[in-house]
């Protein structure tokens, strides 16, 4: 019957077909002469003023240059990019949305050696670099660095009769909490809020205990966890439950003044004086540091790094290579500072730009002063596979269906025998 | 009476072929572009999943290793049976449903056409909209369905998407809420097909209710129902969209999904052999549904 | 045999065909109601309907559909919030100050009424295309009668059980390798040809009696007059779902599009209303007001498209 040889014909054209597009080899490099159109890959592109402010300010200087935005939502961005460079796309200039896609990308050669322009710009000046470091040279620039505060309501501290939260210990942090809880029911306000990601409580005993995400041991985690949930537990911080199925928004806890503290991203800040700009809140807020396990000690917390990465099949790589020196040195960091985005590269004239901080002396010096930014993960090839089993544990602790020790256990087991070996 | 077949001629060959010719061209215009489209892309898919690919590197043959893999795959399993699960449950909750809301609307009653659109406004509610609502409803401790639960003498009422065990149900009570207007659309244009005169026949008869449903309804419903049957059985066993919007697959691992595992090894992780092997699987487990509930239906209609 | 009947054109004089049909049709009353062969008047469905039952239906359907409503309510109730209030605790079900202002933001935020144009424009065309493509190959899968036949129906379905994402990127590969990557093309050609319509309308088809096919046949039709003329005009509820639901489905689609349409000015309305999901946070009073807008076209065909679920029926729209 004809039926067999059109299935196997079949079969093999879709082979060939589905295959012809991964070639993947570096193409062409040349660049012309005369002016160039760019293309860069961005999320939420009207909604996130940052790239406006950069591409803007490049083609500024640049003016034989034209940035063209690949606008992608922000919500499924590294699905789509995976997705059109398995199909051979050329544009010029990704972003890299956070250090484990970079990690992916890179090490699949996808990405083009820009190691001189870090060079050029000086390593040391830029904060985040190191987990871009792949083979003694650089495949990405970072353009921003972000890390995590402790954001506090000036109001409700004032009310309350409470110092302002300069330097405190999870102790004192957890006290603080169980003063500022007040009300009940409809008008209850929170002495904090723990979003439900799962970085809140796993990436930062990480950062301040040295503990390794990737390594399989996780023991690490059992102080912080039982701080949360006894938070949750006493009532002081809305309970994980309720704040991950109804999808409860950190912004509105905050600005709706339901929350005296809250730790959250330095991204918040642009976020929070957009709102207050448009009127949407009027909450008197500042930044602290975030509680740490002894006081007297340097700083530590975790964050990560957003940064541009030249496409291996771009066109226009030396133009692409320029547009990274740009966004990664001083004057890209200003445009994006004057905005409120907390860019990588630090110089004081960079910290002078940033004006959405807010002036008061705590703030200000939580946010400049020296600090050990550890990686909210770890770069490696596991960090995904390892990232769902956390996420999945961490869930199953937070809605108290699992007990702190069986749930780390059971991730070391599922880490150790299920990711590692691979 | 003999209006059927052209009496007592075998069927010469030409007009078989030339009847096969007819039939074929009917099938081609949605076959070719399906074929091209999508079968070709689907044969591939099968493909891969005898290899290792990320979708950029050349890939390499592996033979069965992905699916001695998804043996060992605790996810895989506990997808396995949560897909199951589901199914179980949304299938005859969901038929029920939409048959119950079609025979219910099948009048000519004034205004009925305002709530025919009403039931099937959960359909095209946001699935945002739809997820968080619910969630809502069922929060263990400020959610109205726990607070009536109490108040009708239930000591200790569930945590539905806060907890392992009752998340599965939860999401099923969702989903059977949001689909049974889809189906009821189905069903009403199938009981369209009955002819008035059936029934007036029977109520002449002296039949009752029950009796005229059950001897002409259901039977003039079959191809309808086969249909719906197969559709809420492929849609059940593919469920995505509910399961990520509502749980994300959670807590822990309750609500993962065949299709979810699917999304994520391949797209995610970038293990698109392995991703695919898991669709091939779930591709046979409902082919063989397919198959039986035609076989079934075959029987039924000699 | 006489030629009469190839050029059937009022419906004045019934043709041979017409005639055997209603005579075909009045032979196949199943034999549990005897003797009620013969009567083609068309009477009210089920008689007057007592005044205390029609009540209780009104009651029981207005419960039902305010429990049905409640997450829609809440839908509209969150559009006119201001974004940080949209997940609050407690719930609020009524906004404590209107916030119209985001009814006019997603008009001036993202070019809504472009995306509006374009799923417009995608909705039509897939169901145009599904709907006679479908019918079409459904007639062939179920009228006529050839070998192999039921094998390709039954695989034909079965691939609708494999979910998208498992063929995704070998799709894309391919499309990329057309150009059609970034054109509206890409999703008609992807959406218009399916099994789902094929499936929907063989059942349908299938409860038309074969024998007025066959009476067609001896009336000299060939088998693409007996579709259009005869099953086709049958089918209308079947046809008016399939549509309805193929242009809901194109409406509410999100991943297609958003693989495939890089251009803003080619998006569609459910990828403008995504775009208001940050990195780090949304705005859910703007998603809420652009779902609400999102949904208006589809009640609007529904109530209007409703009455062909419930028009006339199969055989009696036959004669006269």
């Amino acid at each position: 019957m004809k039926r067999p040889i059109l299935t196997i014909s079949a079969i093999a054209a879709a082979a060939g077909l589905a295959l012809t597009g991964c070639s993947g080899a570096g193409s062409a490099q040349q660049d012309e002469d005369g002016p160039v159109t760019l293309s860069v890959s961005v999320w939420n592109y009207d909604q996130t003023p940052e790239f406006k402010a950069l591409f803007d300010a490049f083609e500024a200087e640049h003016p034989d240059i034209t940035i063209e935005p690949v606008d992608i939502l922000a919500d499924d961005y590294s699905d789509k990019v995976t997705t059109m460079l398995a199909g051979g796309d050329k544009t010029d200039v990704l972003t890299m949305k956070n250090v484990t896609d970079y990690a992916r990308y890179a090490n699949r050669g996808q990405l083009v050696d820009v190691g001189d322009v870090v060079d050029d710009i000086g390593a040391d000046k830029l904060a985040g670099i190191e987990p871009f470091a792949l083979d003694d040279t650089y495949y990405a620039a970072p353009y921003r660095q972000d890390f995590w505060l402790l954001y506090y309501n000036k109001a409700i501290f004032d009310a309350a009769g409470i110092e302002h939260p300069d330097n405190l210990t999870w102790d004192e942090y957890a006290d603080i909490a169980a003063k500022l809880t007040s009300g009940d029911g409809d008008s209850k306000v929170y002495g904090t809020y723990n979003h439900y990601w799962r970085s809140v409580v796993q990436s930062i005993a990480a950062a301040q205990t040295g503990g390794d995400l990737i390594s399989g041991d996780y023991g690490f985690m059992q102080d912080q966890y039982d701080l949360t949930l006894d938070l949750q537990d006493k009532g002081y911080a809305l309970d994980y439950g309720t704040a991950k199925t109804q999808q409860i928004s950190y912004r509105t806890m905050f600005e709706t003044g339901k929350a005296a503290m809250m730790p959250m991203g330095t991204w918040y800040i642009a976020g929070i004086a957009q709102s207050i700009e448009t009127g949407a809140t009027d909450v008197d807020w500042g930044v602290a540091q975030m509680p740490q396990l002894e006081s007297g000690e340097e700083t530590v917390t975790f964050g990560s790094p957003t940064a541009f990465a030249v496409n291996k099949n771009s066109t226009h790589q030396a133009a692409a290579k320029t547009f990274l020196e740009f966004a990664a040195s001083e004057a890209g960091a200003k445009a994006i500072a004057a905005i409120g985005v907390v860019p990588a590269y630090q110089s004081d004239d960079v910290t002078a730009a940033f004006t959405a901080l807010p002036t008061d002396d705590l703030s200000v010096k939580a946010f400049q002063e020296p600090k050990d930014v550890v990686l909210e993960m770890p770069v490696s090839e596991y960090s995904s596979d390892v990232s769902s089993i956390l996420d999945e544990e961490h869930d199953l602790i937070m809605v108290g269906e699992s007990d702190v020790d069986d749930a780390i256990t059971k991730m070391q087991d599922r880490v150790k025998n299920d990711v590692l070996v691979d | 009476m003999a209006i059927a077949a052209p009496p007592q001629r075998t069927r010469s060959s030409s007009r078989v072929r030339r009847n096969a010719l007819v039939g074929w061209s009917f099938i081609l215009p949605n076959f070719i572009g399906f074929a091209l489209l999508t079968l070709i892309p689907m044969c591939a898919a099968f493909v891969i999943a005898f290899m290792k690919w990320d979708s950029y590197s050349p890939p390499e043959w592996v033979g069965f290793a992905n699916f001695a893999r998804m043996m060992r795959d605790e996810s895989f399993w506990i997808a396995l049976g949560n897909t199951a699960y589901y199914a179980a449950g949304h299938i005859p909750l969901t038929i029920l449903a939409s048959l119950g809301l079609a025979l219910l609307l099948n009048r000519k009653l004034r205004g009925l056409g305002f709530f025919r659109t009403a039931m099937f406004f959960p359909y095209i509610t946001s699935l945002v909209a739809v997820a968080v609502v619910w969630n809502m409803l069922f929060n263990p401790t400020a959610g109205p369905i726990n607070q009536f639960l109490e108040l009708i003498g239930v000591a200790d009422p569930p945590g539905w998407t806060t907890s392992s065990a009752w998340a599965m149900p939860a999401v099923i009570i969702t989903s059977v809420w949001r689909d049974m207007g889809y189906y009821m659309v189905l069903y009403l244009a199938g009981l369209q097909a009955i002819p008035q005169e059936y029934y007036e026949a029977a109520e002449v008869d002296g039949a009752n209710a029950w009796q005229r449903f059950w001897n002409i309804t259901i039977p003039s419903l079959r191809p309808t129902t086969f249909f719906v049957l197969i559709m809420v059985t492929i849609a059940s066993f593919k469920v995505f969209d509910l399961i990520v919007v509502m749980t994300g697959g959670g807590p822990g691992r309750s609500t993962l999904v065949l299709s979810q595992l699917i999304y994520r090894e391949g797209i995610t992780e970038n293990r698109f052999g392995y991703s695919s092997a898991i669709s091939l699987v779930l591709f046979v487990i409902v082919l063989v549904f397919t198959v039986v509930q035609f076989k079934l239906q075959q029987r039924k209609e000699r | 045999m006489s030629t009469s009947a190839t050029t059937r054109a009022s419906s004045t004089v019934p043709s041979q065909a017409e005639v055997a049909i209603a005579e075909v049709t009045d032979a196949i009353t199943p034999p549990v109601l005897p003797g009620a062969g013969g009567k083609r008047t068309r009477v009210r469905r089920h008689g007057p309907i007592s005044p205390l039952r029609r009540v209780l239906i009104y009651v029981m359907l207005t419960v039902l559909t305010a429990i049905i409503f409640v997450p829609f309510f809440w839908m509209v109730s969150s559009s006119l919030k201001q974004n940080n209030e949209v997940f609050s605790i407690p719930v609020q079900w009524i906004p404590t100050e209107f916030v119209w202002q985001n009814y006019v933001d997603i008009w001036t935020r993202i070019p809504m009424l472009t995306y509006l144009k374009n799923s417009l424009f995608l909705s039509v065309t897939i169901t145009i295309l599904q709907v006679l493509t479908g019918s079409f190959a459904a007639y062939g899968f179920s009228k006529m009668h050839f070998k192999g036949r039921d094998v390709l129906f039954v695989a034909y379905i079965a691939t609708i059980a494999v979910p998208w994402q498992a063929y995704m990127i070998p799709q894309y590969i391919m499309m990329q390798n057309a150009g059609l990557v970034n054109t509206h093309l890409s999703i008609i050609l992807l959406q218009a040809f399916g099994a789902f319509g094929v499936f929907l309308m063989r059942q349908y088809y299938l409860t038309i009696p074969d024998e007025l096919s066959e009476a067609a046949r001896i009336d000299g039709l060939n088998e693409y007059a007996i579709w259009w003329r005869i099953i086709l005009p049958l089918t209308k509820p079947a046809l008016a779902s399939l549509a309805l639901l193929t242009f809901v489905s194109t409406w509410n689609d999100y991943m297609g599009p958003f693989i495939y349409l890089t251009s803003n000015d080619l998006w569609t309305v459910q990828l403008g209303l995504r775009s208001f999901v940050g990195q780090y946070d949304a705005e859910y009073a703007l998603i809420m007001a652009g779902s609400v807008v999102s949904v208006i076209p589809i009640v609007l065909i529904f109530l209007l498209g409703q009455r062909y679920f419930i028009q006339g029926i199969a055989t009696s729209g036959m004669k006269g």
